[in-house]
């Protein structure tokens, strides 16, 4: 972790607390976090240690109740709806355990998601979908529905989407979780080619092995970070 | 601009996805907007239709008659009332400053007969002056009677449309001699043909006019009498005014002592036409409204299910950068989408009905119609689906996401 890098996330204490009727519950208590350009990150933790509050977070589909979130010194913390829309938009790629692809498109078109709610014409979606599609090796798998692909294919097809609005970072919730063990691992070794071509990754996972690809690695625990290393 | 229409095309790929939904969804709006728009065309049809019969009466027509022109007329009040004659004419026209134009119409029926036909004719009795008064028509072949054939009580005849038709079909009826009550008549004119009106009485097609002293001599001294007026179409209040005051000195009654009589106009029945107009209105459009909410219900329930089936992909939309405004045009434009399918199927149908029934019916169809169907239907589409829509943009994707 060189300080020459560029900084693209900083939180400072960040706490996300709810209300569940009388209990008031801190999802995540005052935590503080930098990710840099490049950074491979797992983010590990039990179940309710607040390792997807942090996801949501980071991937601004949450805002926090206290604290400064910033992403490329854009104040996250204070934006609306629509503005968190379009950070998710253009910063961020997501990929989710589950694939979350959209059943009734072909795989072509679910790459395309992203790219509709930004501002390309429609023949610039469709080439930089096909560019993503390339990228993960499914060229020839474009006109295919997702339920004509196999888990890994499946997860591939997430991933392009995630790649294909050159996002700043990606976000991966258990990309390996619904795979069997061979296409997790095809899947393992596309992330470290994504880090190596210079992509900002973070994978929330509570497995080992996956957390041991990653370079950085942090932990936490009842909505603390105790481990940053 | 842009996004808009690309959320509008996601919603209607919804559409296609599923179409028996929508179809099924849409008959019910197709439906109301078919009763709708047959109550509407219906509506101005009848409109029309009585516009064309008022013509007949005349906008500068009174007539002075012992009934007044009612749909709820208190008959035994009026059955007793000195009958109209020709002496309240002359006081009419002594008195009179607004009447430009005066005739007495003696009305009677007899069987009329030209070679082997034969028919029960309307047969009008009238001064030579009834030639200014033909509202509606005028004389298309021959001439009206003159004021000597008057005096003389000639045996001549002026025929309306239907008669020359019944009896000469389509040949030159002037100079023919047809038998009215057993006597014989020369047809010296005849009428353009007007068609049928919706007030009885109105049209002139039917009739048979003479001079009515010829009438008197020939038919019959009784017959019903009214007084047929001609004034300016601006004086005519003041005209039925004067006239009854006039008439009410022809007949000597006394202050306090109501009238015997009933000065008449074209005016009369459209009040009562259209009090009897915003009865139908009123009643079509409130059966076709109730059916536009139940259908518009129907849509908001689809809807509904539509948001609810598609919770996670609302979610999985706004992780990728879907903002709550380009998920709520998705869903309105899948609302409206609905709405105008039911629309057009609305005005298929319309446009199958009008074309079986152009003869029965006189529905107007056309693309003004089409357009207030379309903007209805946007309206019905946005009204209904707002509130599914907005519930579905305001989803948090978080939730949105973890939905099974």
């Amino acid at each position: 972790m060189s300080k020459s890098k560029k900084e693209i996330i900083s939180m400072d204490s960040i706490s996300k607390i709810y209300h569940l009727g009388n209990n008031v519950v801190k999802a995540l208590d005052n935590v503080s976090i930098n990710i840099y350009e490049n950074d491979f990150i797992s983010i590990m933790g039990p179940s309710g240690s607040g390792k997807s509050t942090l996801m949501n977070m980071i991937g601004c589909l949450d805002v926090p109740t206290k604290g400064v979130y910033k992403f490329n010194n854009e104040l996250i913390s204070e934006m609306n709806d629509s503005q968190l829309a379009n950070i998710r938009n253009e910063k961020i790629g997501f990929v989710f355990q589950t694939f979350n692809l959209l059943p009734k498109l072909t795989s072509l078109k679910n790459v395309e998601v992203p790219l509709i709610y930004s501002s390309l014409g429609k023949k610039k979606r469709l080439q930089r979908a096909e560019e993503a599609l390339s990228i993960v090796g499914l060229s020839d798998r474009m006109a295919h529905k997702p339920s004509e692909l196999s888990g890994g294919q499946r997860q591939r097809v997430a991933i392009a989407r995630a790649l294909v609005n050159k996002p700043s970072i990606i976000l991966a919730d258990e990309p390996t979780g619904n795979l069997d063990s061979k296409s997790g691992i095809e899947i393992l070794n596309f992330f470290d080619e994504l880090h190596k071509a210079g992509n900002t990754l973070i994978i929330v996972t509570h497995e080992d092995s996956v957390a041991k690809r990653a370079k950085r690695r942090v932990e936490l625990f009842d909505g603390k970070i105790v481990v940053d290393e | 601009m842009n996004s808009i229409f690309k959320n509008i095309l996601i919603g209607l790929s919804a559409v296609r996805t599923n179409l028996t939904r929508v179809i099924l969804t849409s008959l019910g709006l197709a439906i109301g907007i078919f009763t709708v728009s047959i109550v509407t065309a219906g509506v101005s049809s009848i409109d029309k239709e009585f516009d064309k019969s008022m013509e007949y009466f005349g906008n500068d027509k009174i007539y002075v008659g012992t009934w007044p022109w009612s749909f709820d007329f208190d008959w035994w009040q009026y059955r007793n009332r000195p009958k109209i004659d020709e002496d309240s004419l002359e006081y009419i026209t002594r008195y009179s400053t607004y009447v430009t134009d005066i005739s007495i119409k003696k009305s009677t029926w007899t069987r009329g007969s030209f070679s082997n036909k034969s028919s029960f004719l309307q047969i009008n009795g009238v001064y030579p002056s009834y030639a200014e008064m033909l509202s509606g028509t005028k004389i298309v072949n021959g001439r009206f009677f003159s004021q000597n054939e008057w005096d003389l009580q000639r045996r001549v005849i002026v025929v309306g449309g239907t008669v020359r038709d019944g009896f000469f079909d389509g040949e030159d009826p002037i100079g023919k001699k047809i038998r009215l009550g057993g006597v014989t008549f020369e047809i010296i004119g005849e009428l353009k043909k007007q068609g049928m009106g919706m007030v009885p009485g109105g049209t002139l097609d039917t009739l048979v006019i003479m001079p009515s002293s010829t009438f008197n001599r020939i038919l019959t001294r009784w017959g019903f009498a009214e007084l047929v007026l001609k004034t300016k179409p601006e004086d005519m209040s003041k005209a039925k005014e004067e006239v009854g005051m006039i008439m009410r000195l022809a007949r000597k009654l006394k202050p306090g002592e109501s009238d015997n009589f009933s000065v008449n106009s074209a005016d009369a029945y459209q009040e009562q036409f259209d009090a009897i107009k915003i009865a139908i209105a009123g009643m079509g459009f409130l059966v076709t409204g109730i059916s536009l909410v139940v259908s518009a219900i129907g849509i908001m329930n689809v809807m509904f299910v539509s948001v609810r089936e598609r919770t996670r992909e609302i979610g999985i939309r706004k992780a990728m950068g879907a903002t709550n405004n380009n998920i709520l045009v998705q869903f309105l434009s899948e609302a409206v989408a609905i709405s105008i399918i039911g629309g057009s199927t609305g005005i298929i149908l319309v446009k199958l009905i009008t074309v079986a029934l152009s003869s029965y019916l006189p529905v107007e169809f056309n693309l003004l119609l089409i357009f207030y169907t379309f903007m209805v239907c946007v309206f019905i589409g946005v009204s209904a689906g707002m509130i599914p829509a907005r519930t579905a943009a305001n989803l948090n994707p978080i939730d949105a996401l973890r939905h099974e």
